[in-house]
This record gives C-alpha cells, sequence and structure tokens, in this order.
C-alpha cells in the first residue's frame, strides 16, 4: 500500500517536470524594477523567472564567483564589468540577437567600461551628491559645504569607503579612483576632521531624518534624494558637487555558466523596450539610460535637472573604476582608522 | 541499546559536522591563504593575515569590543538578577512575566533594533514627549553614539541574562533562606550571601551568553551607533564586503573566537565547580 502510494506520487512529480516552464534565473539589485516588469516577461515568454535579490555589489560577486551558481542574468555595477570579465564569469553578449540598443543613449552604447557591448548593457545610471533642507541658506555648492560648523551634528555621509573618500578626494581635488597613498592620506585626514561634525554615517535610513528635518544636509545616492523629495516636496534638493561628484551605471550582463543564453537574450531585448525602461524609471525614481525611454516619461520627471542634469553638470562627474587589490587594501586600511577615530 | 543510540544522534552529530565543522574547517583554511584580487582566496599559504592582527589598528578594535560586551554584560547582571528575582517571586503571574521577556523575541532582532532608532531619533518618542512636557527644548542628541550602542546591546541581549538566572532562582531551596532569617540574617544579608551565591551558575551561563553575543554585534554599532564607531563585528564583516578581503576576515573571527574561549572557559570551569 504505501509502495504504491510512492510509485503514484513519483508518477505525479513527473507530470510536474513536464509541465515546468522554461526557467531564467535573474539576479538584480533589490528593488530594482517595476512590479510588473517579471510577471509580464514571464506571461508573454511563457517562461518562468528564479528572481533573487542582492544588496552590495560585493555579495553578487560572491554569490556568482564560483561559476557554479545557477543564475543567468546579473546586473553589475560598471566598476564590476573588468573584474567580472577578467574572473570569466560573463558571457560575450551576441548583439545581432539584441534589438533596441539603438535606443540608448549614445554615450551608453559606448560606455567606457565596455566601449562596444561586448558584454554587458547598461540599465539605469546614477550619482552621488548632496541633499539638503532648503532652509539652509545659502544652499551648499560642494562636498566643502559638508564641512562648515553650521551644519554640525546635522549632517550625515554614506556608509561606504568609496563615497567618504571620494568625495574627501574630490574636496581636495583629486580623482575619485585615487591609488596615490598620499593623497588617499590626505582624503583620511579631511574625513577624520570631518567626523565629528557627523551625526552618522548611513546610507537610505537617512531619508526618514531629512524628512522630518534632523538633517539639514547628507551626502547621499540620488536615488535616496529622488524618494526624499518624493516625500518631502520642496523642503528638500539635491545638489551635484560643484568639485565633482561620483557616477555609477548598473548593467545587465549574461553569465558564461548560464546554459539559458538564448532567454537570457531575449530578456536584455525585452529590458531594452522603450516602454518597459519607462516603466522601470518612472516608478523606482531612476535616471534611464534609454533615450527613447525617456521620452515617454511622464513631463516633470522626462525634462527633472536632477535625474538628467545639463550636460555641463554632467562632465563634473567622474565613473568609478575598479581598483587593484593593493589599493583596495590601503583604502580599507584607511576605512577603519577614520571609523575607529 | 547502542545502535538505538547511535541512530538517535546520528541526525544531531550530522548537523554538527554539515554546519558546524565543515565551515570551521573552511573558515581555517581561508585564514591561512592570500586574498583574491576581486575576493575570493588565492593560492600562496601564508600567516600575513594573522601578522596583521598585531596591527595596533586592529588590536584597539579587539580591545574596544572586548570592553563594550564587558560593559553591557555587567548592566544586563545588573539589571537581569532583579528582574529575575522578582519574578521567580512573583507566584501566580510569574508566566506572565516570563512571557513579556520573551514575547520580544518573535520579532527579529532587526526590526526591534529599527523600533529603538524611532523611539531614540530627534522627532522619536522620547525626545517628542520630553519636549512636550517642557523638560528640553532641544532635542537630546540619543541617536548615534556609544549611549545608543549601549542600549541596543542590553536591550537585545537582557532575556539571554533574565533566564538562566530565573531558571537558577527556580531551583533554589527556600528552606535555606528560611534558615538564615531563623538566624537572624536580615533579608538583604540573605539576598547577598545565600541567593546570589546559589545563582552564579545561572548568572555565570548569563553572562556568557550576552558577553559572546554583544562581541559578536554588527547590526547595533552600524544602525544605533550610525557607524561612528567599529565593532570587531563590522570589521569582519567589511572584510568579506566592501574589502574584499576574505582571508583576513577568516583570521579574524577566528581570532575572535579563540580570545572568546580563552576568556570563558575558566569562568565555565569555576561554574562547573560551583554546581557541584
Amino acid at each position: 500500500m504505501n509502495r504504491r502510494l510512492f510509485f503514484l506520487s513519483l508518477s505525479g512529480l513527473a507530470g510536474c517536470t513536464r509541465a515546468r516552464l522554461p526557467r531564467l534565473n535573474v539576479l538584480n539589485w533589490s528593488d530594482y524594477v517595476a512590479p510588473e516588469t517579471i510577471p509580464d516577461f514571464e506571461r508573454e515568454f511563457q517562461v518562468q523567472v528564479r528572481y533573487g535579490v542582492f544588496e552590495s555589489a560585493e555579495e553578487m560577486l560572491a554569490r556568482v564567483m564560483s561559476g557554479n551558481s545557477g543564475w543567468d542574468v546579473v546586473f553589475p555595477p560598471n566598476y564590476f564589468i573588468k573584474p567580472m570579465l577578467d574572473l570569466g564569469l560573463l558571457a560575450p553578449l551576441d548583439r545581432s540577437r539584441l534589438n533596441g540598443l539603438a535606443a540608448l543613449e549614445a554615450k551608453f552604447q559606448a560606455p567606457p567600461w565596455d566601449p562596444k557591448l561586448e558584454h554587458s548593457v547598461p540599465y539605469i545610471w546614477g550619482a552621488t551628491g548632496i541633499v539638503h533642507q532648503t532652509s539652509l541658506r545659502p544652499p551648499p555648492a560642494g562636498w566643502a559645504g559638508l564641512w562648515e560648523e553650521r551644519v554640525r551634528g546635522h549632517v550625515t555621509m554614506l556608509d561606504d569607503p568609496a563615497e567618504v573618500l571620494g568625495a574627501a578626494l574630490k574636496k581636495l581635488g583629486y580623482s575619485l579612483n585615487s591609488a596615490e597613498p598620499a593623497e588617499l592620506e590626505a582624503a583620511k585626514r579631511q574625513a577624520e576632521r570631518q567626523k565629528g561634525l557627523l551625526r552618522a554615517y548611513i546610507n537610505e535610513v537617512v531619508k526618514d531624518q531629512l524628512v522630518a528635518g534632523e538633517v539639514l544636509a547628507a551626502q547621499v545616492w540620488r536615488s535616496t534624494a529622488m524618494r526624499a523629495m518624493e516625500a518631502a516636496g520642496k523642503r528638500l534638493a539635491f545638489v551635484y558637487p560643484a568639485e565633482g561628484y561620483p557616477l555609477y551605471a548598473d548593467n545587465i550582463a549574461i553569465l558564461h555558466e548560464s546554459n539559458r543564453q538564448e532567454l537570457a537574450h531575449r530578456f536584455i531585448e525585452y529590458l531594452l523596450r522603450p516602454e518597459v525602461a519607462a516603466r522601470i524609471a518612472e516608478v523606482k525614481l531612476e535616471s534611464t539610460v534609454n533615450a527613447e525611454a525617456r521620452a515617454r516619461l511622464p513631463e516633470p520627471m522626462r525634462t527633472s535637472e536632477v535625474l538628467y542634469p545639463p550636460e555641463d553638470v554632467l562632465t563634473r562627474g567622474e565613473w568609478f573604476q575598479p581598483l587593484s587589490g593593493q589599493t583596495q587594501r590601503l583604502r580599507d586600511r584607511i576605512w577603519t582608522e577614520i571609523k575607529s577615530s | 541499546m547502542s545502535r538505538v543510540r547511535t541512530w538517535a544522534l546520528a541526525p544531531a552529530g550530522g548537523l554538527l559536522i554539515l554546519l558546524f565543522l565543515i565551515p570551521m574547517a573552511i573558515v581555517t583554511s581561508y585564514s591561512w591563504m592570500t586574498r583574491g584580487p576581486y575576493g575570493g582566496v588565492a593560492a600562496p599559504l601564508t600567516w600575513e593575515n594573522y601578522a596583521r592582527l598585531f596591527d595596533p589598528l586592529y588590536f584597539s578594535i579587539l580591545i574596544r569590543s572586548l570592553v563594550y560586551a564587558g560593559i553591557a554584560t555587567g548592566i544586563c547582571v545588573l539589571m537581569g538578577f532583579p528582574l529575575a528575582l522578582f519574578i521567580s517571586r512573583s507566584g501566580g503571574r510569574k508566566n506572565f512575566y516570563l512571557g513579556l521577556v520573551i514575547v520580544p523575541f518573535w520579532t527579529s532582532f532587526l526590526v526591534r533594533t529599527y523600533a529603538w532608532m524611532f523611539l531614540l531619533r530627534d522627532t522619536g518618542l522620547i525626545n517628542t514627549a520630553l519636549q512636550a512636557l517642557g523638560v528640553i527644548g532641544e532635542p537630546l542628541p540619543l541617536l548615534y553614539n556609544p549611549f545608543a550602542v549601549m542600549v541596543g546591546l542590553v536591550y537585545g541581549y537582557l532575556p539571554f541574562m533574565v533566564l538562566p538566572i530565573f531558571s537558577t532562582l527556580e531551583r533554589l531551596d527556600r528552606s535555606l533562606l528560611e534558615a538564615a532569617a531563623d538566624l537572624g540574617a536580615r533579608p538583604l544579608d540573605a539576598l547577598f550571601r545565600i541567593t546570589v551565591p546559589l545563582c552564579k551558575p545561572g548568572i555565570l551561563a548569563g553572562s556568557v551568553l550576552v558577553y559572546i553575543s554583544c562581541l559578536g554585534a554588527y547590526l547595533t554599532p552600524d544602525l544605533l551607533g550610525g557607524g561612528k564607531t567599529i565593532m570587531i563585528g563590522n570589521l569582519v564583516q567589511n572584510q568579506f564586503t566592501t574589502a574584499r578581503d576574505w582571508p583576513f576576515g577568516a583570521a579574524l573571527s577566528l581570532i575572535l573566537m579563540l580570545a572568546v574561549m580563552a576568556l570563558l572557559l575558566p569562568l565555565v570551569r569555576r561554574g562547573n565547580e560551583g554546581l557541584l
């Protein structure tokens, strides 16, 4: 009796396998698609998407580094493309299978980290800047504003070594990606000096404190600033710092290990569709890299100078770049010194 | 008989091997390797990750963590013992009070830590109430300092102190206290000369649990300390995230474990003798 039941259930399992849809495994940043993006894709292509999320690029890399991770499509930031290529993790893209690349803004059709889009397709771009209460007069023009006595106890920085050192380096007129020990040492002294004024090193959590007016000025990712400004209206404003600021872009890439290359290409193509990309940018308050998608955005968003700053502002930005192991280690030591000072 | 025993122990033993010994072996082997260029580990075996621990920078973080954990444990003893005593003597409502101690555990630690942020913020409950009552004009800076970290640690781990003390108090032979009273000891004398010494195993067990948990804490310093103070847990976490230095992270966590063991072994041994 038991045995018969067991075999019966086995045939049930077999039934499941036969009916199962082709599957695509997608590993993305948390909270980075519109609610209908994935369900629509599943319906249209008759597939099932296993959708996983990560909170930091390092986490994503650690999860796919084995080369046997079970994921097909990942979303690395621009400064992770080269490391992932060096580790042999990314599959070459077949551009002939990707309609819609022409919809990308010209500069994202040939980005510095992958000029021919051989292994990645840009998805969303972002920046780090300053958000401040409009009651703060005069408004901070650049990073130096976050070192001023008047914001003491009401200023926060990101809890991220690349961002804090990046701001200090920019304030001193150096590159974000500096590997020069003397420049990094000078940036460390800047950060240590600033620490006395700081309320905290925090990331997205600062949003509520900005809205509540507890924080006067903060170093933030633009996406956080957008959400805070959506909640607080005209009481908050975003500044692209005068000394220069970090730019980053997240990209779609296919893992070398994937044996669903065709479906993965279809997925990228789907995300390149202007209506799909526009919906994501609209819901997530992000800047799309897709010119046709931008044209479809509702009015205040399409012309927002925060989401799409004018060219002279954009040229002040600097892309994050991958750092050598040695520099990484020096920077971590400096970060630890700042944190325990 | 012995076969039954083997089979009964197999699941727990298997789990221990799978989830404890194998990961420990991996961590140990990583700690001898070299940092890969982009995280991960690479070939040449080295001592270096251990040598780096003698760097005064990292050493001072270790010391700070030991001190923080020690203070938090001390506060937990001072708060936990009277609470446990109160519960054990509250007769019929004992289970109700015990429930109150345990209920917060039903929510995740992260959520409870966030709750503290809402209490301690400038526009949080405490500051708003004090301002409304006219006690203070400006909000007190309660959040993002070592005080907030201490509040978070004590709050988070106090039940680990209360429960073991409570269970030793429950086993306490009441006739000893009656005897002390008959011999003329005042209640406070009896408390410090009878109850506390007999509770030592519970206090020790609670202290060990609280101390170890506090030592490894990294969420609390980040969320309530605003990332301005770094404890050894944050240092380990950084090695596996932004620093991408797994071997050093592995070495750090092993040393942390060894330090805890070295500190606690004598205590545990004495605790056992106390039980006899």
